[in-house]
């Protein structure tokens, strides 16, 4: 069950992405409405980072397109804020936790320029809502994955933007501080933003997310979340990889080329 | 001794040129290899320094001398086509990163040293200098030279200093900085060129051999000693700039001495010294940490021990006692009782021990914190009570208060421990 809405804050248009040609995310198309909190549900290898990726140009896309706010991803990436996963750093860069969430504003900021009291002042004020301003000066390989999330999330806060994609940015995060960020993220929907988010637990998904995409290589499902919800699409979604799928991707793989490449 | 105040009160200009050439050069490589050591890219420097010797023997033969203009687009152009090359077979080969970098590094050097045997050969006499390239010789450089290696490291570190913010960016995160609109490809263009200019500018002076030592050994050694970036920058340009001078110095005292090799001695000496000296991370003070703990444990030990005794009805505890329940370890037991008395836990009344009020108190909170951690993995980890021992006897040093206080709210202030002990606080008469 795949719903469409009148005048999407995000339209994805038969998107596939390769990994070494190998397609690992199959004729994507959906539509997200503005000011909610959405979530992205699927298996490991199912294609979630990997669509939130797409959608940020961080990977090439095989075929399809992505806009945002009805316009080019390049027009509007100041309205754009992305958390990538947490362990797709080293956190042991020597850098506090002032430094990174410091880079939030560097969109805003531009090249060349340094931050000044400005930035530092908004920094100050985001580590606040995720409740880490005694933190300010710790160095972040000091930090525990709960922090280092919430670190990620003030960085994010910073860029002050629109439309918020988060990787997991609940992996390695207690009990108490996901109700907190949950609680910040709602916060954040009812004041007209959005919200999209990678997330790999249907429990708390079912508490806290206005609409849920469901992904398997493929697009399950994309709809509030008392629309798709069944057990029916859980279970294609959790079902196990699909076989054939699966097996298509190795033939394309073992080819010179990538025959789905337009 | 002469030598000594010779060189170092720069009465000679030529060797005060020498020493600023040299401090900028140290000081532009361990910029640009703290960036590129923090990225765990410390090997494309040395695949890069290999690589340059090639077009520095093509620079030569086109000129048919020693020209700095020649050598230097040469050896840039080969250090390029190599950076170029790593990049270009890890896109599009199945070959691992390690395997890329040790094939172009030996090629090129390879080739370098082909061509370095033909010009040899060809009996040119300007070809004597060129030998240095291989290991570096900062005395003989010209001071036209110096113009252009120096100008070039200063571009440098102007350039690492502007960008600072961007070259972080990109070894921290850039995928980050892609997704905000900052061209990470371009950024990382430039830091390669950067760090091919650093190589360009060593060759003379350090050789290509040798090259990628200056560029990673000063952040390596200086990561010990910091956790913030710009010190961190700060500290490996002043151990390279220091090696820098003292392998130069040596090539003055000793003619014919190549440079290189010295500069790394003085470099791995500052990397030795960090490695054993440096305050938290280095192993001396990881020993001393540890030992300190180990000591403190065994007093903790001690005062559990007479702690125990009076809860089984004891009265008094003559020393040879004690002595003996920790056999073996008579002079650590001595000592510290020794330091536990010294810190006023314990009274030494001729040859009989006993706790003062605040050994009581202290040895009631070891104690507390052992039954607590016992009782909790019992209750809340479902650990049986015949193996809950060790662990707490482990975890008694190092619970803190506010764990304590989380330990005891959980558990509901708990008088007994899973052996049906009494769980002592300290109002608790004993």
């Amino acid at each position: 069950m795949i719903i469409n809405v009148e005048s999407p804050i995000l339209e994805i248009h038969d998107l596939t992405v390769s990994y070494d040609q190998s397609p690992v995310l199959w004729n994507v198309d959906l539509s997200l409405p503005g000011g909610k909190l959405i979530g992205i549900l699927g298996p490991n290898g199912a294609g979630k980072s990997t669509l939130i990726k797409a959608i940020m140009g961080l990977i090439p896309i095989t075929g399809g397109y992505v806009k945002l706010f009805d316009r080019e991803l390049n027009d509007v990436r100041s309205r754009i804020s992305y958390v990538p996963q947490r362990e797709s750093v080293d956190w042991n860069f020597p850098a506090s936790v002032l430094d990174v969430v410091m880079m939030g504003t560097y969109g805003k900021l531009g090249l060349f320029r340094r931050p000044g009291k400005k930035e530092k002042k908004i920094a100050m004020d985001c580590l606040e809502k995720v409740g880490m301003q005694s933190f300010v000066d710790r160095q972040i390989s000091e930090l525990s994955g709960g922090q280092q999330q919430r670190v990620f999330i003030a960085r994010s806060l910073a860029q002050e933007a629109d439309l918020y994609l988060m990787d997991e940015p609940f992996a390695g995060v207690d009990m108490a501080t996901e109700t907190a960020i949950f609680q910040l993220l709602q916060e954040m929907t009812a004041a007209g933003k959005t919200v999209i988010v990678v997330h790999h637990d249907i429990h708390s998904a079912m508490n806290y997310f206005d609409w849920i995409i469901m992904l398997n290589l493929h697009l399950v499902a994309s709809g509030p979340k008392t629309d798709v919800v069944t057990e029916e699409l859980l279970r294609k979604t959790y079902g196990g990889k699909l076989n054939l799928l699966t097996k298509v991707s190795d033939i394309i793989r073992q080819k010179d080329f990538n025959p789905l490449k337009s | 001794m002469s030598d000594f105040v010779y060189f170092f009160t720069f009465q000679d200009s030529s060797i005060a040129f020498v020493v600023i050439g040299i401090t900028l050069l140290g000081i532009g490589s361990a910029y640009v290899g703290t960036y590129s050591f923090l990225d765990k890219k410390a090997l494309l420097g040395d695949a890069i320094s290999h690589a340059v010797l090639p077009g520095i023997c093509l620079g030569f033969m086109l000129a048919g001398e020693k020209n700095p203009i020649y050598i230097v687009t040469g050896a840039f152009l080969s250090g390029a086509l190599a950076t170029f090359l790593t990049s270009w077979l890890k896109s599009n080969t199945r070959l691992s990163d390690d395997a890329i970098i040790a094939s172009i590094l030996s090629i090129f050097f390879g080739f370098g040293v082909v061509l370095l045997t033909v010009i040899q050969k060809s009996g040119n006499p300007e070809m004597a200098g060129l030998n240095q390239f291989i290991f570096g010789n900062a005395i003989a450089i010209l001071e036209e030279d110096l113009y252009i290696y120096g100008g070039l490291a200063v571009l440098i570190i102007i350039t690492l200093t502007v960008f600072k913010k961007e070259f972080s960016m990109l070894v921290f995160n850039a995928d980050f900085g892609k997704s905000i609109g900052y061209p990470m490809g371009a950024i990382r263009l430039i830091f390669n060129v950067l760090m091919i200019l650093a190589v360009v500018i060593g060759i003379q002076a350090i050789g290509v051999v040798l090259m990628a030592a200056l560029l990673i050994a000063p952040g390596a050694a200086a990561r010990f000693w910091t956790d913030k970036l710009s010190k961190l920058l700060l500290i490996a340009g002043a151990f390279s700039a220091v090696s820098g001078i003292m392998g130069t110095y040596v090539s003055f005292v000793i003619p014919q001495m190549p440079t290189g090799p010295w500069v790394v001695v003085f470099l791995s000496l500052f990397a030795f010294a960090s490695f054993l000296f440096a305050p938290k991370k280095g192993v001396l003070s990881r020993y001393v940490a540890r030992r300190y703990y180990l000591k403190k444990t065994h007093q903790d030990h001690l005062l559990k021990a007479i702690f125990h005794g009076i809860e089984k009805g004891k009265s008094s505890f003559p020393i040879e006692e004690i002595y003996q329940s920790f056999p073996y370890r008579k002079g650590e037991t001595k000592q510290s009782i020794d330091n536990l008395v010294k810190s006023e836990l314990l009274i030494n009344n001729q040859g009989f021990i006993d706790f003062t009020p605040k050994g009581k108190s202290e040895a009631k909170r070891i104690v507390r914190l052992h039954r607590l951690w016992e009782l909790y993995l019992n209750e809340y980890m479902n650990i049986a009570p015949d193996h809950v021992h060790d662990s707490a006897e482990k975890l008694e040093h190092i619970l803190t208060p506010e764990l304590e206080a989380l330990l005891e709210n959980r558990l509901n202030y708990p008088k007994l421990d899973p052996h049906q002990e009494t769980i002592p606080r300290d109002n608790d008469e004993l």
